[in-house]
């Protein structure tokens, strides 16, 4: 027996690395897919409002909660094959399934529209007029799924979310003082001042960046429409290691790519994608300000096409139509005719003249995160389910983790509503 | 016995092994045939099943129904907050 695991591992040297590559996916594809134009541009605006300081250790906190979330998606979608929003139905009944589709739809919707924004701002630094940019924005989402094969639509997405990274060579270029973002990260200070609605509603912004409730069912489904089984679950949770490194490595890099514009006191808090890159080009040059545009752009693309699919695969699931990027177009058209539905009138939407976008893009994450509790308690008790997980239900201090995710986010929301009640409580 | 007979004695064993491992494999359990169907097999099998309704105990309930009280205050928050800031910005 020795001998024979000796042969093998002679015979495939790189046998764990290629069975990693294989399973990796759902996990990248949903973080990197959340690092979208509005939470990029949320990062954005944090770095030239509050330059280096507590918000960088945030981010990256928030990327931790992100992961306590979504590695519970990994378990119930392997254990269970089945998607979020069927569990929901099967489990709590048909009314309180309609409940958490109700605002999985309304979230996604806005968030869908805020990328089709990021798309037309975007190309908009490089002339492209808006028609164009949408239509071809559309296209890549339509030519993502024609292939008829999760498999190619996962690896075709990939390759798309990967440029998730021009934000790095962007911040290289605004030349951050790297000694200030390490004390930063050790000590959370500087601690941010000012205006305190200012400082809570970018707190909430960034924490509707990272936990969002379209992601918990989105990697579900993935998992499930990739196959992956109980004994998949170590890779599972690797892969999402792998997309919350990836996407907090990028989510930092787009807050440093601003911070000259804190340091030349420029008020940046009206600003979209095509002004971040303008107002950034004397700092960082025009290939920089390019980078950051594009960067702006490939987000909106890469979450317009995980979105889209997300809502297709609630929709399948809830109407038991088949849901599955492996089926081909004529077999599965509800759920191609909602992705593209979906896709098709948020990008209507940011086409129409003087439509209110700046409501849009002003709740959308604040909507997210307090969206967020209602589907938290969904997959807590899910996750908890011993009917449901077997022998995988959470652990002691995966439910703690869990519950703190769940209070804190309470926590922000509660918050957020003194303060809107209560205007001068925060220093309006 | 040379290095080749050797490799042909450690191949026949692992074959023998994954065979005799094979004969254990119990088909009863779902489980199992979960895992060695494919993908699309998968979404077909599960097709046949459903996970019954769970019973909510109270506290369950009232959880989730103060859930959803406050996503309803709150988003009526939000639409207060976003019509201040439309009217200040005007």
């Amino acid at each position: 027996m020795t001998r024979a695991r000796s042969w093998k591992h002679k015979s495939k040297p790189f046998g764990g690395a290629r069975v990693l590559w294989l399973l990796v996916g759902p996990g990248i594809l949903v973080f990197l897919g959340e690092n979208d134009a509005p939470s990029m541009l949320s990062y954005a605006a944090t770095g030239a409002r509050f330059g280096i300081g507590f918000f960088i250790p945030f981010v990256v906190f928030t990327f931790v909660m992100g992961y306590v979330v979504q590695e519970m998606t990994v378990r119930l979608g392997a254990v269970t094959h089945r998607g979020h929003a069927e569990l929901i139905f099967d489990r709590f009944g048909k009314f309180w399934g309609f409940f958490s589709m109700s605002d999985l739809v309304l979230g996604n919707f806005l968030t869908l529209v805020t990328e089709f924004i990021g798309i037309r701002t975007g190309l908009g630094f490089f002339g492209v007029r808006p028609v164009i940019a949408v239509g071809g924005g559309l296209a890549i989402v339509f030519a993502a799924i024609t292939t008829g094969r999760y498999w190619t639509w996962e690896r075709i997405t990939l390759g798309l979310a990967i440029f998730n990274g021009l934000f790095i060579p962007a911040a290289i270029l605004a030349r951050p003082d790297w000694l200030a973002v390490g004390h930063a990260m050790l000590t959370w200070t500087p601690l941010p001042k000012g205006n305190g609605a200012e400082i809570l509603l970018l707190i909430l912004a960034d924490i509707g960046a990272t936990v969002t409730p379209w992601m918990i069912f989105f990697q579900q489904s993935a998992v499930v429409d990739k196959g992956m089984q109980p004994r998949d679950i170590r890779a599972g949770r690797f892969d999402t290691l792998l997309g919350v490194l990836l996407a907090s490595a990028f989510g930092v890099a787009a807050l440093l790519a601003t911070v000259p514009l804190f340091h030349h006191g420029i008020d940046a808090s009206q600003f979209q994608a095509a002004l971040f890159a303008e107002a950034l080009r004397p700092w960082i040059g025009h290939i920089g300000a390019a980078l950051f545009a594009l960067g702006i752009f490939e987000a909106g693309i890469v979450a317009a096409i995980a979105i889209s699919t997300s809502s297709a695969y609630a929709f399948g699931e809830v109407f038991a139509t088949g849901h599955s990027l492996n089926r081909p177009l004529r077999d599965a058209w509800p759920f191609y005719s909602t992705l593209l539905g979906s896709a098709c009138a948020a990008a209507g939407l940011v086409l129409i003249p003087r439509a209110p976008l700046e409501f849009v893009v002003l709740t959308v994450n604040v909507i997210a995160v307090l969206a967020m509790p209602p589907a938290l308690a969904f997959l807590m008790l899910l996750v908890n389910d011993r009917e449901v997980m077997g022998e995988y239900v959470n652990s002691g201090w995966e439910n703690a983790a869990g519950i703190a995710v769940t209070l804190f986010l309470i926590c922000a929301g509660i918050e957020f509503a003194f303060a809107t009640v209560f205007p001068r409580w925060l220093g309006r | 016995m040379n290095r080749n007979d050797e490799d042909i004695a450690a191949d026949r064993q692992s074959a023998e092994s994954l065979l005799e491992a094979a004969g254990k494999v119990d088909l009863r359990d779902p489980r199992v045939v979960m895992s060695l169907l494919e993908a699309d097999q998968v979404v077909a099998a599960k097709r046949q099943s459903r996970f019954g309704q769970r019973n909510l105990s109270l506290g369950v309930r009232i959880m989730l129904w103060g859930l959803r009280a406050y996503v309803a205050v709150m988003l009526i928050l939000v639409l207060i907050s976003v019509v201040r800031a439309i009217h200040s910005a005007q």
